[in-house]
């Protein structure tokens, strides 16, 4: 297997729409939480959400994005972003050898709601003709594929909120074993539709609102957690083989080192331990690294009792002492749970604070819970945190567990 | 009374985001960038702003002229007999 590095990163986010700009706000601990000022929020008993914000001048052709549901409009600006910001990555290559792989939850939620208002709102036959386009779940690959003319694999993956874990880990297994040569690899999402709003309430998984402080309504590892809080946008990675990056001179922001994943097979929401901890061991062994060389972990950690609790037993299985002497961050409590997205936004955020030397806070951790005792980074960020080798946890509706684990950047091993 | 060309001229200009200076009578809709999934939107359009139901047979139409006659046969043979019940947008042709 070939060492993977991460050559470009692109992110439309609650937290900014660049890199310097994710990074700023995850390091103050700003929460890009707020209260929705849509008209339909009068009618949700928590009228909260993670917004991302892009305006006009994206530079995705006006013909072109009227064909795009806002979640593949988010997937085409973080996937430019990252070959832009790749240093060349797709110069010269042939194109048949690039893969894209792209994780989302919901797809094109936005185009269907639309479509049902119409059907059923209006009580109208005049569903828009692009609807089935813009809907679909490979709209964003798909159109990432056209945009770059890429002509490898183009792979849409939908396992609820580890989706883009899985696109990542799906794409660096080929990267590593030599099937492709580059690949963008990450994950969208725009659940922001008042159906898919109502949709996600009427599960009683979402937190309710602050009323003093609406952007600290999501509160991991917190007794007072009551759930989470949905988000919106896209992380894309540009990956590809370590000394490919080495040789043409690439800024090599770090490397994908392994890829697990697991499935619970016994509940549809329930998470498990033995299931979280599995998918931990599966991509620990894929990266043939120790579990005691694990310095950081970016939790998946939504802020629901149920998977806080267990996460943190999971992760004791798999570290044991060691679990209480390492960071631990839950960056949702500031970006809001992006979904089929959220695994490729924390895999960014791990990869950039590991180049930053810190660990990012897990916000509005104002309660210790007791089945909740390992080192979540309370409230504000810290400096001098070397880590090596981090974690990036997702576990999904399903009970499909996948975990990343990656590398700080660094030269040569030689 | 604006014509059908200038009412199909305003949907291209609205919706296409085409330039009004390209839009004449013999203008073949692929030169507009107007493909076969381009018409299906364009008489989606059309439906809306003519009141009228398209026919399900595939049709084939090069240019912005054939539109406007094809329109124009449409809106006259409603005047005369209701659409038929089954009518919906036209296939899309093999492209």
């Amino acid at each position: 297997m070939r060492r993977v590095a991460v050559s470009g990163i692109g992110v439309i986010s609650p937290l900014g729409n660049s890199t310097a700009e994710v990074m700023a706000c995850a390091r103050a601990g700003r929460s890009g939480v707020r209260r929705l000022e849509m008209t339909f929020a009068s009618r949700l008993a928590a009228p909260i959400a993670a917004m991302a914000r892009i305006d006009d001048g994206h530079g995705i052709d006006v013909g072109k994005v009227r064909m795009l549901d806002r979640f593949s409009l988010f997937a085409l600006l973080a996937a430019n972003q990252a070959v832009q910001g790749s240093s060349g990555a797709l110069a010269g290559i042939d194109r048949a050898r690039v893969g894209v792989f792209v994780g989302t939850g919901m797809g094109g939620t936005h185009t269907m709601d639309d479509g049902y208002q119409t059907l059923y709102g209006e009580d109208s036959d005049r569903i828009r003709p692009f609807t089935i386009l813009m809907g679909m779940h490979n709209a964003a690959a798909a159109w990432i594929g056209i945009e770059h003319e890429l002509r490898g694999p183009n792979m849409t993956y939908s396992t609820a909120c580890s989706s883009s874990t899985v696109a990542i880990g799906e794409a660096w297994m080929r990267v590593a074993s030599g099937q492709l040569e580059v690949a963008i690899a990450g994950g969208s999402e725009a659940p922001l539709s008042p159906g898919s709003l109502k949709a996600w309430e009427a599960l009683h998984t979402v937190a309710t609102m602050d009323p003093e402080d609406p952007s600290s309504s999501c509160r991991p590892f917190s007794k007072n957690r009551s759930g989470m809080v949905l988000g919106e946008g896209a992380a894309m990675l540009v990956i590809e083989p370590w000394e490919r990056a080495m040789a043409r001179g690439a800024h090599i922001m770090g490397e994908i080192a392994g890829y697990g994943q697991s499935n619970d097979a016994s509940h549809i929401t329930r998470p498990s331990v033995e299931g979280q901890a599995a998918a931990m061991v599966a991509a620990l062994q894929a990266a043939g690294i120790d579990p005691q060389e694990v310095d950081a972990i970016n939790a998946h950690g939504t802020g629901t009792q149920a998977n806080d609790r267990t996460e943190t037993a999971a992760i004791r299985a798999v570290l044991g002492d060691r679990a209480g002497h390492i960071p631990i961050s839950a960056t949702k409590a500031m970006h809001g749970h992006l979904l089929g997205a959220a695994g490729a936004l924390e895999c960014v955020l791990s990869l950039l604070a590991m180049q930053h030397e810190i660990a990012l806070p897990t916000m509005h951790l104002q309660q210790p819970d007791p089945d909740c005792d390992l080192d979540y980074v309370p409230n504000m960020a810290r400096d001098g945190v070397a880590a090596q080798v981090m974690l990036s946890n997702s576990f999904a509706f399903g009970g499909t567990n996948a975990v990343l684990v990656l590398r700080r950047a660094r030269r040569a091993i030689s | 009374m604006n014509t059908t060309f200038e009412r199909l001229r305003a949907i291209l200009v609205k919706e296409h985001k085409l330039p009004l200076d390209r839009l004449t009578l013999d203008a073949p809709l692929e030169s507009l960038g107007i493909d076969s999934l381009g018409t299906v939107e364009l008489l989606w359009h059309v439906e809306d702003a003519f009141k009228i139901k398209l026919p399900s047979e595939p049709v084939d139409l090069p240019t912005l002229g054939d539109v406007v006659r094809y329109i124009d046969e449409l809106v006259a043979g409603e005047g005369r007999a209701a659409a038929p019940a089954d009518a919906v947008a036209p296939s899309l042709r093999a492209s």
